[in-house]
């Protein structure tokens, strides 16, 4: 990468080193990977290549009969509604978690170190099980229904938001915070005027792009039978209607891209 | 003090608060939101028989005999799916990779403009918008809607799942990958090129040394959200672990539920950690 001045001999020939052995690595499991995939014969289905092509025609036109494009809005409403009540629960959970595990509130000491790194041992459990994961276990727990979804979604969600909020509110530069310390400033206070203000806007834009992902975690959670472009997806493709499954797809494109361009306006209104 | 104005930030960030006090209305005004059964006693006490059966604590469904997770048989056997696990999430990682090798030149504005090398050209252009195009799309569809898509063309097992978190990972990487080289630092190039150099000693002087660590650090970003998501896209392309998950699940077998979530969690913690040294090593490299 950039090297200022000249390295000293050993520092370079370990570099090298590191290089090569990573390129190794990279490569061995690049080999592995496809070696392992089973290329052998039957890999497309009898029949598969005649029905990839008449997908990809299904395209011109999809289906836009007014009776299938109210379908897909309500079916639209559905995703958004379980995504947006998804992440607001994922923020009202993530963003305490995170300040704890960010270790800036309360008196330096032991016993706020060992909090903050239990919290952020229970955001890592947290996000380490997929949301689809948790909601088939949920469901299996407490029965199918909106709330299981929403939970679903809020917990890993919760957990990636509050790690992202903790290293951004630690990243601010220290120099203000002093400043605000020196006034005496109580911790709560330099984490409102000091460290907040500060991140606010990393902050923002990360639970845009998370909102986003929401949007597709909402939709594929059809699949423990909660209603959405998931699943009238699902019972499209079960009937062969390609031209159908375009439109739903176009929908769920058309969200996504709304929600970015949405988030990509309001970072460039807060960064001005 | 100005008073505060109307900014597009503000007025999306109400715009954004009115959706959301409507989105848990209507959930919570649904007849299926599920709100009585979280106070109903009858639900906790399902859960709780839910768990203690995962746990083998509660031999009623399971058959009575040892729970799965302390049986070394049923270690060795789970463990070879979740080998397959971890195959599909190299693979998925290698696809989206090489093709985004191939096409994140295009897509970035200033090679297709020309600024870095290179002619202008309506080719060029046309290819920029077309790229930019695939990778919205791939990225906005979710890698588990692309694996039942593709579960209609392909055999299942390991090759149409990693296909399907292949896909929409090219998306997501592309992009970024795209803006690397667009934000890049054009020194180089432009030092580069008014040394004399060609179009193909430019990208492998100045161009690639620069977005190189940046597009590796992404991809093995992308590895550990893959492999958490491998399971899922597994229970309808059949192959590693999601497709046991799945039958466990409906055969009532809990305990190997439970061991199979404790080789996901396992698959998790080994990929971040591998990944952390991947990247430390691509950052001193």
């Amino acid at each position: 990468m950039i090297w200022i001045g000249t390295p000293k001999a050993s520092g370079l020939a370990r570099v090298l080193e590191t290089r090569r052995l990573l390129t190794l690595v990279l490569a061995g499991a690049l080999v592995w990977s496809l070696a392992g995939a089973g290329w052998g014969g039957g890999i497309v289905h009898t029949g598969g290549g005649n029905s990839l092509k008449g997908f990809l025609l299904a395209l011109f036109p999809p289906e836009v009969s007014p009776g299938f494009l109210n379908l897909a809005f309500a079916a639209s409403w559905q995703t958004i509604v379980h995504a947006v009540a998804g992440i607001t629960l994922a923020i009202v959970v993530g963003l305490p978690l995170g300040v704890i595990a960010s270790g800036s509130l309360g008196n330096p000491g032991r016993s706020r170190l060992a909090i903050a790194a239990g919290v952020r041992l229970l955001l890592a459990f947290m996000r380490s099980i997929h949301e689809l994961v948790w909601a088939v276990l949920f469901v299996a727990a407490f029965g199918l229904s909106s709330l299981t979804v929403v939970l679903a979604i809020a917990i890993p969600y919760a957990g990636i938001l509050g790690r992202i909020y903790s290293e951004l509110l630690n990243d601010v530069p220290e120099r203000p915070l002093d400043g605000l310390r020196s006034s005496g400033a109580s911790p709560v206070r330099v984490l409102l005027y000091g460290r907040m203000p500060m991140a606010l806007t990393d902050m923002l834009s990360y639970s845009f792009y998370r909102f986003e992902c929401a949007i597709r975690a909402a939709a594929i959670m059809s699949f423990v039978g909660i209603r959405g472009l998931g699943f009238e997806i699902q019972l499209s493709l079960n009937d062969l209607r390609f031209d159908e499954v375009w439109t739903l797809l176009l929908f769920l494109f058309a969200l996504v891209l709304l929600v970015d361009y949405g988030s990509a306006k309001v970072r460039r209104s807060l960064g001005s | 003090m100005t008073r505060p104005r109307l900014t597009f930030a503000r007025a999306s960030l109400y715009g954004f608060l009115a959706l959301a006090v409507a989105s848990w209305v209507y959930i919570l005004a649904g007849a299926d939101s599920g709100l009585e059964d979280l106070f109903s006693g009858r639900a906790w006490s399902n859960a709780a028989s839910f768990l203690r059966q995962l746990l083998g604590l509660d031999a009623g469904l399971s058959g009575g005999g040892r729970p799965a997770f302390l049986d070394l048989g049923r270690w060795a056997e789970t463990g070879k799916l979740a080998y397959k696990t971890l195959l599909m999430s190299v693979l998925a990682i290698s696809f989206a990779g090489l093709g985004v090798l191939v096409t994140f030149l295009p897509a970035a504005r200033n090679v297709s403009n020309g600024e870095l090398g290179g002619r202008p050209s309506v080719g060029l252009g046309v290819l920029y918008h077309v790229l930019r195009l695939v990778f919205a799309f791939t990225r906005a569809v979710p890698e588990l809607v692309w694996a039942m898509v593709i579960v209609f063309f392909l055999s299942p097992g390991v090759l149409p799942g990693a296909i399907a978190l292949g896909l929409h990972n090219y998306g997501i990487v592309g992009k970024l990958s795209a803006e690397v080289v667009e934000n890049m630092d054009p020194g180089p190039a432009r030092a580069l090129r008014s040394a004399g150099a060609g179009n193909l000693q430019m990208l492998a002087y100045g161009i690639i040394p620069q977005a190189m660590p940046q597009f590796l650090t992404y991809l093995l970003y992308r590895w550990e959200v893959v492999i958490r998501t491998t399971v899922v896209v597994g229970f309808v392309s059949a192959g590693g672990l999601g497709r046991e998950f799945r039958l466990n699940l409906s055969f009532f077998q809990y305990t190997d539920v439970a061991l199979i979530i404790l080789w996901y969690l396992i698959l998790v913690v080994a990929v971040d950690l591998l990944s952390a040294l991947l990247r430390r090593m691509v950052r001193t490299g």
